[in-house]
């Protein structure tokens, strides 16, 4: 048996080490040239119960806590067993399921077998890396990666938690969340959208102040209905002589003061739309923005139409909230106060009776705010399950109507908008009985003014005029007290909305930017693969790849499907980082560059090629928008596209629709490598890109292919083997590991799987020849 | 202009890469290329006839084939220039329209217009099909893929204006 490698002396770990958090110190004893190698946990016992247990493996044996299931029987319970290890020993982890399996074995024979959970399977799968390595030498690949995990074995467990999957975090964090987070959390969602009042705030100051002057402005009216009573009317019905001349005087002035009013008012509802219409702008292109800033697996985990609704209706939601309810509240308050202040010196006793209903009122607002932020987040919720429906259903409707499910569909879409009915119908009956709820105490309250008001006419306190002005300011400020609690739901609503737009400009990009990214330029396409291993969540798809291709090199990559072919493209293409091990090209990290930078020296020819709306020119001209006409031409006649663009109605400028339709398969693929050649990549990633077409097509995209090809650094995957007949290498990948590498002939030679395969599809063609 | 010759000679003209081109009194256009070889009833067509009509232009073979590529017009010697521009003009029927008269409200639209080829009633199938361009004019493209162009929407009237509007 080799002794691992490691940059530890040997003998300096005379027993397990502390601090890993083990639960058998002193329990096991290490023996002197015994290094330990990875620790995992486990989480099952045999009857599938959780229970939680640690394995350890070193360069000697294998010490874990009772497996499921144990050759020999169970042992004495409680403490850690061990097993010994050699070359013989073989150690497998299946995960195909909830429950993984990790069995250790000699020849046929399993000795002992443990069960875990997929929240464990990044450490068991380290631990197999780490037993598979062990008898590599000094170059085990997996070496380095395996004594980070021993080394923070505490931090490693920890992160299985939350790095496990960045997706399924990012999902987590957009969860259909309709509860939760309650209190301040919707007015601190609603206090971070201010921030994107800053660059209009000139505007958005002139609107509060323009509120402020035109609530002013709406007092004077009534308490120029007292003098006209008490000094004018009142007199004149005593039998007093009064000119009529001061009559039309007051009118005058009340006329006059409603028309301040109204200018004021209008020019402060403008303000405030014109200012809210643009935060919801800017909030819609921010969320948009970000959501263009987050890697792929953000947009794997979710539903198209969750998120068009969510940049679509709930910035919308924020846009009326802003430009009617928060104008509304802020004069309300202004008008509150002035309305008090007015009531407090015209008559303390009665501005007391005024305030009675207000508790009542608080306690309401207070009652039902959570319960209304709760339904609109449910109404939200449900729009966008309606949204994601037709966003679903729209671009299938080729499937949809060939199997004739139109009204499946519309039973699927019914059944969302039932939900969305439902959602309001609840939220409704809460909000439709706050209104006139708080009308009743207002009605209330005034009954009880009028009567205090009409003794203390009696008792000579107060005038008439003195009561009609009073009771005119208590009418509005009773109107003012009742849109303020009939805002309350358009806050929640906003509040609802505001939360789930915040909750996407929070994610955060999986493969993130490095904070120094390292510019490349125009790079030579050497790309070095060394020790990566990719999860797909607790799957571990890639194994360890080492592959070195050198500028300017074909590498066609061979599999059946699930090898890890595409997972593999995708890692060079930067789409994913890997969980472990690195990609470099031309010696770069390429967690350190720059990611745009990175792209622009990129191509990608994908099996479904995807054309946006626009004309032809457009889509080839997709990734540099300046190129000139001339390079346009140039690189369609290389794809070999340029004559069927000419026979199309508008040539260069006619319009593909969303999906490229109208045109076949196959020449959206050359329109997609011209696209591709257009850019003039260094490094060209060719995934499946004949696949989805004919044998004829196939033989004109091959050609173009191969002109593409030239002088670039090329990943080929290719389930038509014939169609990586120009690569210089190929590269045979079986469940996520590089089984055989060399050419055409060399493979063939070596009889291995890449001869299976061929020898298949050679057989196949020949037959369908025959049939034919 | 001149009107090449009725009846029954063919006109041809010769171009610098060594392709002539020759019309037939019945309108039919042959090329032959610079080894002498004809082909028939050739397309002219411009490549980017909406965002380049001054641009490169195509002479294709009747089943597709490209067979002359033109860079610019201007660049050719004056008769091909000219024949080519006639031919052209006759394949890019491109109707300008001057007034809307109505638009139906629900789409498909049916569209009433007055064009300087006189009133013309036609449907666009979608608001995509009536595409502003960043100088001032619209392209509309009917259900057969007809195109009509409004060189200057501001020089419409009131009543065009507001009609295209709704749509785009």
């Amino acid at each position: 048996m080799t002794t691992p490698p490691s940059k530890r002396p040997d003998g300096d770990l005379p027993a397990l080490p502390a601090g890993l958090g083990l639960p058998w110190l002193g329990a096991v004893v290490v023996a002197p040239d015994e290094t330990v190698l990875a620790i995992g946990r486990f989480d099952l016992d045999a009857d599938l119960r959780f229970s939680d247990g640690w394995i350890v493996l070193t360069n000697k044996r294998v010490i874990a806590d009772e497996p499921a299931f144990a050759a020999g029987g169970a042992g004495r319970a409680g403490g850690p067993r061990s097993w010994a290890i050699d070359a013989s020993t073989r150690l497998d982890v299946q995960l195909r399921s909830a429950v993984g399996r990790m069995e250790l074995s000699e020849g046929d024979r399993t000795v002992a077998r443990w069960l875990f959970t997929p929240a464990k399977a990044a450490a068991i799968h380290a631990l197999e890396d780490a037993f598979d390595a062990r008898l590599r030498g000094p170059n085990g690949l997996t070496e380095p990666d395996n004594l980070r995990d021993v080394r923070q074995p505490a931090a490693a467990a920890e992160a299985e938690e939350t790095e496990e999957k960045p997706a399924a975090a990012a999902t987590r964090g957009l969860a259909d969340d309709a509860g939760g987070t309650g209190g301040w959390a919707s007015w601190r969602a609603l206090f971070r959208l201010i921030s994107f009042a800053k660059p209009h705030a000139g505007m958005a100051i002139l609107g509060g102040v323009l509120s402020l002057v035109s609530t002013a402005a709406a007092l004077v009216p009534p308490y120029l209905t007292m003098p006209l009573v008490d000094d004018v009317l009142i007199p004149r019905q005593n039998g007093r002589e009064v000119p009529f001349s001061l009559v039309w005087w007051y009118l005058g002035g009340l006329l006059l003061a409603a028309l301040v009013a109204w200018l004021l008012s209008w020019l402060q509802t403008w303000t405030l739309a014109w200012v809210s219409e643009r935060i919801a702008a800017g909030l819609r292109t921010r969320t948009y923005a970000h959501m263009q800033s987050l890697s792929l697996d953000f947009f794997q985990g979710k539903r198209t139409g969750d998120l068009m609704s969510r940049v679509g209706s709930d910035t919308d939601k924020i846009n009326i909230f802003i430009s009617v309810n928060l104008i509304d509240f802020a004069s309300n308050v202004m008008l509150l106060t002035l309305t008090a202040a007015v009531l407090i010196w015209l008559n303390p006793l009665l501005a007391v009776l005024t305030l009675v209903p207000f508790p009542f009122a608080f306690w309401l607002i207070y009652a039902v705010r959570e319960r209304l932020r709760r339904g609109f987040a449910r109404g939200a919720v449900a729009w966008s399950d309606m949204t994601s429906v037709l966003a679903d259903t729209i671009p299938g409707i080729r499937v949809v109507k060939a199997f004739a499910q139109e009204s499946r569909e519309i039973d699927r879409f019914v059944t969302a908008n039932e939900r969305v009915l439902e959602a309001n119908d609840r939220v409704n009956v809460v909000w439709s009985f706050c209104g006139p709820f708080v009308s009743l105490f207002s009605e209330i309250g005034l009954l009880v003014v009028w009567a205090c008001g009409a003794w203390l006419v009696f008792s000579g306190s107060v005038t008439v005029g003195g009561l009609t002005a009073f009771l005119a300011y208590i009418a509005r400020f009773y109107g003012r007290v009742e849109s303020m609690i009939r805002m309350v739901p358009a806050t929640q609503r906003a509040a609802a909305s505001a939360q789930r737009i915040l909750e996407i400009l929070d994610c955060k990009p999986t493969v993130a930017e490095a904070a120094r990214p390292v510019s490349l330029g125009r790079v030579a396409g050497r790309i070095e693969i060394t020790g990566v291993h990719f999860r797909y969540g607790a799957r571990e798809v890639l194994h360890g790849i080492d592959l070195v291709i050198e500028p300017g090199e074909m590498i066609g990559l061979v599999g059946t499907s699930g090898s890890g072919k595409s997972t593999l493209a995708n890692l060079v293409c930067r789409f994913y980082d890997p969980s472990s091990g690195s990609i470099r090209v031309d010696g770069v990290d390429l967690r350190d560059v720059d990611i745009a930078d990175y792209h622009r020296n990129l191509g990608c020819v994908l099996q479904e090629p995807f054309l946006f709306f626009g004309t032809v020119a457009d889509n080839i001209t997709y990734g540099r928008p300046a190129a000139p006409r001339e390079k346009i031409v140039e690189a369609a006649r290389a794809a070999g596209a340029h004559d069927f663009i000419l026979s199309q109605p508008l040539a260069y400028d006619s319009r593909v629709g969303e999906r490229g339709s109208g045109l076949s398969g196959g020449e959206r693929q050359r329109l997609s490598i011209a696209r591709a050649l257009l850019v003039d990549p260094r490094i060209l990633v060719l995934d499946e890109a004949t696949s989805s077409v004919d044998a004829e097509t196939e033989s004109i995209i091959q050609t173009a292919i191969d002109r593409l090809v030239t002088g670039r650094t090329t990943i080929a995957i290719a389930h038509r083997l014939s169609t990586l007949r120009r690569a210089n290498r190929l590269v045979v990948l079986d469940a996520g590991r590089i089984v055989e590498m060399g050419t055409h002939d060399d493979l063939l030679d070596a009889d291995g799987m890449y001869a299976r395969l061929y020898r298949a599809q050679m057989k196949a063609a020949e037959e369908a020849a025959a049939a034919s | 202009m001149n009107t090449p010759p009725d009846d029954p000679a063919t006109f041809t003209r010769d171009s610098p890469e060594g392709w002539r081109l020759e019309r037939h009194s019945n309108g039919r256009l042959d090329l032959i290329d610079a080894v002498g070889r004809r082909h028939q009833d050739v397309d002219v067509l411009r490549a980017f006839p909406v965002t380049a009509p001054a641009g490169p232009v195509a002479v294709v073979a009747a089943d597709g084939g490209e067979l002359a590529w033109v860079e610019s017009l201007a660049a050719l010697p004056a008769a091909l220039k000219t024949m080519l521009d006639r031919e052209l003009a006759q394949r890019e029927f491109l109707p300008v329209i001057e007034r809307i008269e109505t638009v139906s409200d629900t789409e498909p639209t049916e569209w009433a217009v007055d064009t300087d080829r006189g009133p013309h009633r036609f449907t666009v199938a979608h608001a995509d099909d009536v595409a502003r361009r960043s100088d001032g004019s619209v392209f509309v493209t009917d259900t057969f893929g007809m195109r009509y162009r409004i060189p200057r929407v501001a020089a419409l009237d009131l009543h065009s204006r507001r009609l295209l509007e709704k749509l785009a």
